[in-house]
């Protein structure tokens, strides 16, 4: 705790945000949580809450930060609090709690719309494909992982999964896929007949 | 070459000039070559942002914790664990457990996505469970007992197939193991290998090294390829602990996790460890094998039916092997006999399995 403060700019924390700089995060989490903390905790959440939805906020900035034209018309803190507000507004509204929310004048709020926006259709894509990853069950959903984020070779995947080869792994992969594909866009609309199928299927060795 | 492959080799730059430049003359003349493709970029850049987000949480994560600390543990601890570890051992373990944890942080990110709607099947290997009690081992300055072994890396549930020394086991536990043990109060730690693994029913055949240890072996109960009715008192035994444990319910569904008709769903709350354990009926056969339970409710388990374990062995085994693999007693010897004494004829063929992989 004797560790001298080093001070940061909020262009500091951009640049640092986007280049991956864990040192800079780490300063940045701490220093805007207990913003977040309070203000959450004043409109009746837990401490969990304020975690969850500072977290979520932390990531827009990030995801935002990453975009070459991005720019941050306000202060950092302000943009933070922006974000969080949204964040826990939406969440109370979901659970029919609006009434909770007390809006306090304390602090400026600036227009994150699109920035949040964006954020949030991307996690109700994620949350669909996390759904679709677990209709799909293992090992499908690990061996496309594996191929597709984390690049394993076809080798490397059928000596991982006991395949005699990779052009079984290949075939494998394949069939996972178009299973992974009909459950992400046809919105898991599964008729028996799939149901059949994925058991037909994958059977093999 | 399918389209698949040709979208990844577009996508990955591996295509030559030529071939480019037909895929891209394609995309422009093909409306639903055009709609394919753009449909597999939308799956892919879903899937890897899904990664990068989780990476990202699983960070912040990590920066919380480390400053306002952890305000739930993960998984209860059990006291009996870790008085069979050594403190090596759990040194060693406990860089494990970091590798681990850090994996669950990912896993409930996602989890957390989830929550609302969605709920997981989870796999119930003991790994962490394991690991937090080895790890508190050091905290206690426990001393070395005996013979120490370095904790598996998962520990699970089997059950005897026949009497020939096979054992039926999940896949998800074995598959890329380096070594497999099992053990149980009348076999000594003692080594295995897989035979068959069917990844997509979550089964593992393994058959024991050894064979003088299987010579006396006679295995009470036979796997019955009758669907067993909704309602029927199934009971199961498993290693959740180092000692084994009951377990009973009944029969709640004809159908598994999203509807997959190769398992039944079971009331009986099953824990990490359960996982490749036998699902009996009130006469003692097999019915099935336990596979996971629901992460949202404690008393959801499911199973893997014993015609899909027929059926998964028949499709598996090559003719010569079938034979030996399928040799079945006539029928249960348990049949009208009280719960007590069946567990004590059963007890000699449900093993802990050991499992150490590299991770």
């Amino acid at each position: 705790m004797s560790k001298t403060r080093v001070q940061f700019t909020d262009d500091d924390f951009i640049a640092g945000l986007r280049t991956g700089n864990n040192e800079i995060l780490n300063v940045l989490y701490k220093k805007y949580y207990n913003i977040v903390l309070k203000f959450i905790v004043n409109n009746s959440g837990t401490e969990e809450a304020a975690r969850d939805i500072y977290q979520e906020t932390v990531i827009v900035l990030y995801e935002n930060a990453q975009k070459p034209g991005f720019e941050l018309n306000c202060q950092l803190q302000t943009y933070i609090y922006s974000v969080a507000k949204r964040l826990w507004l939406k969440q109370l509204k979901k659970n029919g709690k609006t009434f909770l929310f007390k809006d306090d004048a304390e602090n400026e709020v600036v227009d994150v719309s699109s920035d949040m926006n964006e954020y949030l259709d991307k996690e109700t894509e994620i949350e669909k494909m996390n759904q679709s990853l677990a209709e799909l069950g293992e090992p499908c959903a690990t061996l496309i992982n594996d191929f597709y984020v984390h690049r394993l070779s076809m080798d490397d995947i059928a000596d991982k999964f006991g395949y005699t080869n990779a052009d079984n792994a290949k075939n494998q992969k394949y069939k996972c896929l178009q299973r992974l594909k009909k459950y992400f866009f046809e919105n898991h609309n599964r008729t028996l007949e799939t149901e059949k199928e994925k058991n037909e299927s994958d059977r093999f060795i | 070459m399918r389209a698949t492959d040709l979208f990844d080799n577009y996508l990955n730059n591996s295509l030559n000039s030529e071939e480019k430049a037909d895929f891209e003359q394609r995309l422009a003349n093909d409306k639903s070559f055009e709609h394919a493709f753009n449909q597999h970029r939308v799956l892919l850049d879903t899937l890897n942002l899904s990664a990068k987000r989780a990476n990202f949480k699983n960070k912040l994560k990590a920066i919380h914790e480390n400053e306002y600390g952890k305000s739930s543990r993960i998984i209860p601890l059990s006291e009996n664990f870790a008085r069979s570890f050594g403190k090596t051992a759990a040194v060693a373990a406990t860089t494990a457990l970091i590798a681990v944890l850090s994996t669950i942080a990912i896993l409930s990110a996602g989890g957390y996505l989830l929550k609302q709607q969605n709920t997981q099947l989870s796999e119930l290997n003991r790994k962490v469970l394991q690991l937090e009690a080895s790890s508190d081992a050091i905290v206690s300055g426990i001393t070395k007992p005996k013979i120490v072994y370095a904790p598996a890396n998962l520990e699970g549930s089997a059950f005897a197939l026949n009497n020939k020394g096979y054992i039926i086991t999940s896949y998800h536990m074995v598959s890329g193991a380096d070594s497999i043990f099992i053990r149980n109060t009348s076999t000594e730690r003692t080594l295995a290998h897989i035979i068959l693994g069917d990844p997509t029913l979550d089964l593992a055949i393994l058959k024991i090294n050894d064979s003088s240890l299987v010579k006396n072996w006679q295995v009470p109960f036979v796997l019955k390829e009758k669907t067993t009715d909704v309602g029927e008192k199934v009971f199961t035994l498993g290693y959740p602990r180092k000692d084994m444990v009951y377990g009973e319910g009944s029969l709640s569904s004809l159908s598994g996790y999203f509807n997959d008709t190769a398992m039944y769903q079971i009331s009986i709350p099953v824990n990490p460890g359960n996982s490749g354990g036998p699902l009996l009926d009130d006469n003692g056969n097999v019915i099935g094998v336990i596979r996971g339970k629901l992460t949202s409710s404690e008393a959801t388990g499911f199973a893997v039916k014993a015609n899909e374990i027929i059926r998964s062995i028949n499709a598996m085994a090559n003719d010569s092997s079938k034979k030996d693999l399928l040799a079945q007693g006539k029928k249960s010897s348990l049949k009208n006999m009280k719960r007590s004494e069946q567990i004590k004829k059963i007890n000699p063929y449900v093993f802990n399995v050991l499992v150490y992989k590299k991770e």
